[in-house]
C-alpha cells in the first residue's frame, strides 16, 4: 500500500511543475518588489538602495493618496450601495414563482464579459454627444454632462459601470443561499403569523448574514483589483482624478520606468491589502458564524 | 387583484425594470451596429434604423483585425488553462493522496499564501522579471503568467475534490499492482472530471477576459489579444461609433453563445471558485 503511494521520486516529479512556477510568479515576484522598492532605479544599469525615500515620496504625494482614496471609494461604494442592492433584489428573486430562472440568467451576463468590453460599451454610453444618457437629459430638456472627461463625474461613472458589471454575480451567490433555507422555517413564521417583511427581516437576513459577509469581503478584494476598468474608461484622467493605487504604480513603473518607486506602490498595495483583509476579519467575519440546518 | 398578486407584480415590476437596465446596453450596441453614422445614433437611440447597414460588420473586421485577436485569445486561453489543470492535478494528487501528509500540509499552505497576495501588486515585479529573461513581448509573456496565476485557485478546488475520494478505491488498485503514477491516471483523473470541467471553465473565462497583463505585456499588434485588440480599435474609431459597435458585437456574440449552451456550469463554477477562492 504505502510503497506506491511513498515514492519521494513521484512525489518531487508531481509537485515540481507547480512549485517551480508558484514560486517564480508569486513569491519571487513578491520578495522581488519588497527588495526593489527601496531603490532607486530606472531599469538601466543595477539599483542603488535608497533607504526609505520611495516610500517617503509616495507618502508625501497627493496624487497618490489621491488614488487610496478612489480605491477607497470602490469599497464603499461596494458595500454601501451594492449591497443593500443586491440583497433586496435577491430577496426579491427568490420570491417571485413565475420568470426565476430568466432573471438569474440574465442579471449574470454582465459578470461572464471582458472587463475591458464593458468599459467600452459604457464609454459609449457615456459619450458626450451621442450617447445614450446625454441624448436622455437633452431630450427631456436639461443640461448634458461631461460624464468620463470631468473630475467630479468620472469617478462615480466608473463606479456605476462597475456595480453594472459585478450586482448580478453576487445576486446569483445570495440568491442560492436564500433558496437553500429550508422551507419550513420560512413555513413555521407564516403560521405564528409573520408577513413577508418580518420573514426577511428576522429569518432569511440571520441566515445569509454569511453569504452578505463573504460578498463583503469578495467587494472589498474586487476594489483592490479594479485597475482595468479604470484604465479602458479613463486612463486614470481627467489629470490623475480617476487613477487607483494600481493605475498609479503602472503610471509610474511601466510607463515612466521608476521600477525602484513603481515597486514601492506593490508593496503599499499589498501592505493596504493586508490591512484591509485584517479590519475584515475583525470587524465583520468574526462577527458572522455559520449556520447549520 | 388580491393583495398577494399584486405584491408580486410591484416584485416583477421592480424586477424587469433592473432586467432592462442590464440587458438594454447590449440591445443599444446591437441597434447602433446597424445604423449608417453617429447622426442617425444621436437622433434616434432608442429604436431600429430605418435601414439596415450591415457592411458596419465587414469593415469592422477587417479594420479591428477581430479574427487574429479572436485566434489569439482563443489559443492563449486554452493552452494555458490545460496547461493549469495538468500540472495542479498533479500537485493536488500528490498533496491529497500521496502519503507524505506531514509535508503536503506544509505544501497546500504554502500554494494558499497565494490566494492572499495581491494580483495588481506583481503587475511591475512580473513584468520585470519577464523584461530581464527577454518574454517580454512574446505570447510566452502571457501564456506562463496565466498558467502560473491560476495554480493556487485550481490546485485548492482539484485538492478539496480529491480528498472526498474514498480511500478504498486506490487500496484495491494497489493491490492490482499499479503505480501512483497509475493511480493517478486510471483512477483518481477520471474521477475527477466534473471538478476539471469547472477549473477549466474558470480559468479560461478569467484568461479570456484578461486586460491588464495582456495590455503591457504585448505591444505588436498581431500579438494582442481580444479585450485589448478592442480597446485599440475604440482609441483608433473612437469616431464611427456604428463601426465601434459592430466591433462591440464581434466580442460579446462569442462569449453569449458559449455562456448560452454552459449558463449553469458557468454560474455554478464561477460563483464557487470564488467563494473557495
Amino acid at each position: 500500500m504505502n510503497k506506491a503511494l511513498r515514492n519521494p521520486m513521484t512525489y518531487a516529479f508531481f509537485m515540481l511543475p507547480v512549485l517551480v512556477l508558484y514560486v517564480l510568479f508569486f513569491i519571487y515576484p513578491m520578495i522581488d518588489a519588497f527588495a526593489k522598492g527601496f531603490t532607486k532605479w530606472n531599469g538601466i544599469g543595477t539599483p542603488t538602495f535608497n533607504g526609505l525615500k520611495n516610500f517617503d515620496k509616495a507618502l508625501s504625494d497627493d496624487n497618490f493618496w489621491h488614488s487610496v482614496k478612489n480605491n477607497c471609494y470602490f469599497i464603499l461604494f461596494s458595500v454601501f450601495v451594492q449591497v443593500p442592492i443586491i440583497v433586496f433584489l435577491s430577496l426579491l428573486i427568490s420570491n417571485v414563482k413565475k420568470l426565476k430562472g430568466l432573471y438569474k440568467t440574465a442579471v449574470f451576463i454582465p459578470s461572464v464579459m471582458s472587463t475591458a468590453v464593458v468599459g467600452i460599451l459604457w464609454s459609449f454610453i457615456y459619450e458626450p454627444d451621442i450617447g445614450l444618457f446625454n441624448v436622455i437629459l437633452t431630450k427631456i430638456g436639461l443640461n448634458p454632462v461631461m460624464w468620463l472627461s470631468e473630475p467630479k463625474s468620472a469617478m462615480i461613472s466608473i463606479l456605476i459601470t462597475n456595480a453594472w458589471q459585478w450586482t448580478g454575480f453576487y445576486i446569483v451567490m445570495v440568491l442560492a443561499a436564500i433558496l437553500s433555507i429550508p422551507r419550513e422555517i420560512d413555513e413555521a413564521a407564516v403560521i405564528d403569523g409573520a408577513n413577508g417583511f418580518q420573514r426577511a427581516i428576522r429569518i432569511t437576513m440571520p441566515l445569509i448574514m454569511p453569504i452578505i459577509s463573504v460578498v463583503i469581503m469578495l467587494s472589498i478584494a474586487g476594489a483592490m483589483k479594479a485597475a482595468d476598468i479604470v484604465i479602458v474608461m479613463t486612463k486614470g484622467g481627467p489629470g490623475g482624478a480617476t487613477d487607483v493605487m494600481a493605475t498609479y504604480m503602472i503610471k509610474y513603473g511601466i510607463t515612466n520606468v521608476k521600477y525602484g518607486y513603481g515597486n514601492a506602490i506593490a508593496v503599499l498595495i499589498f501592505v493596504f491589502t493586508l490591512i484591509l483583509t485584517a479590519l475584515y476579519q475583525l470587524l465583520i467575519a468574526r462577527r458572522s458564524e455559520r449556520v447549520e440546518y | 387583484m388580491t393583495i398577494r398578486s399584486m405584491k408580486k407584480s410591484v416584485s416583477h415590476i421592480i424586477l424587469l425594470v433592473y432586467l432592462i437596465a442590464i440587458l438594454y446596453p447590449f440591445l443599444f450596441v446591437l441597434f447602433s451596429s446597424i445604423k449608417s453614422d453617429n447622426q442617425e445614433i444621436a437622433s434616434n437611440p432608442f429604436g431600429l434604423p430605418s435601414s439596415f447597414h450591415f457592411e458596419n460588420y465587414r469593415e469592422a473586421w477587417v479594420n479591428a483585425k477581430i479574427s487574429v485577436y479572436f485566434f489569439n485569445s482563443l489559443y492563449i486561453a486554452t493552452l494555458c488553462s490545460i496547461a493549469t489543470i495538468l500540472i495542479a492535478s498533479l500537485a493536488a494528487f500528490a498533496i491529497t493522496r500521496m502519503r507524505y501528509w506531514k509535508l503536503s500540509k506544509g505544501m497546500f499552505q504554502f500554494i494558499l499564501i497565494g490566494m492572499l497576495i495581491p494580483g495588481n501588486a506583481l503587475l511591475l515585479p512580473i513584468y520585470i522579471l519577464l523584461k530581464d529573461t527577454s518574454i517580454l513581448g512574446t505570447h510566452l509573456a502571457l501564456i506562463i503568467p496565466y498558467t502560473a496565476g491560476a495554480i493556487p485557485f485550481t490546485v485548492i478546488i482539484l485538492s478539496a475534490f480529491m480528498r472526498s475520494i474514498p480511500g478504498e478505491l486506490e487500496e484495491a488498485s494497489v493491490m492490482d499492482g499499479l503505480s501512483a503514477e497509475g493511480i493517478f491516471a486510471k483512477i483518481i483523473l477520471p474521477i475527477t472530471v466534473p471538478a476539471l470541467v469547472t477549473v477549466f471553465i474558470v480559468n479560461f473565462i478569467g484568461n479570456w477576459n484578461e486586460f491588464l497583463m495582456a495590455n503591457y505585456f504585448i505591444s505588436t499588434d498581431e500579438l494582442r489579444t481580444l479585450p485589448v485588440g478592442m480597446v485599440g480599435f475604440r482609441d483608433i474609431y473612437n469616431t464611427n461609433y456604428a463601426q465601434m459597435s459592430a466591433g462591440i458585437v464581434y466580442s460579446i456574440v462569442p462569449v453569449m453563445i458559449i455562456y448560452g449552451v454552459l449558463q449553469k456550469q458557468i454560474i455554478e463554477g464561477l460563483t464557487a471558485g470564488s467563494v473557495k477562492g
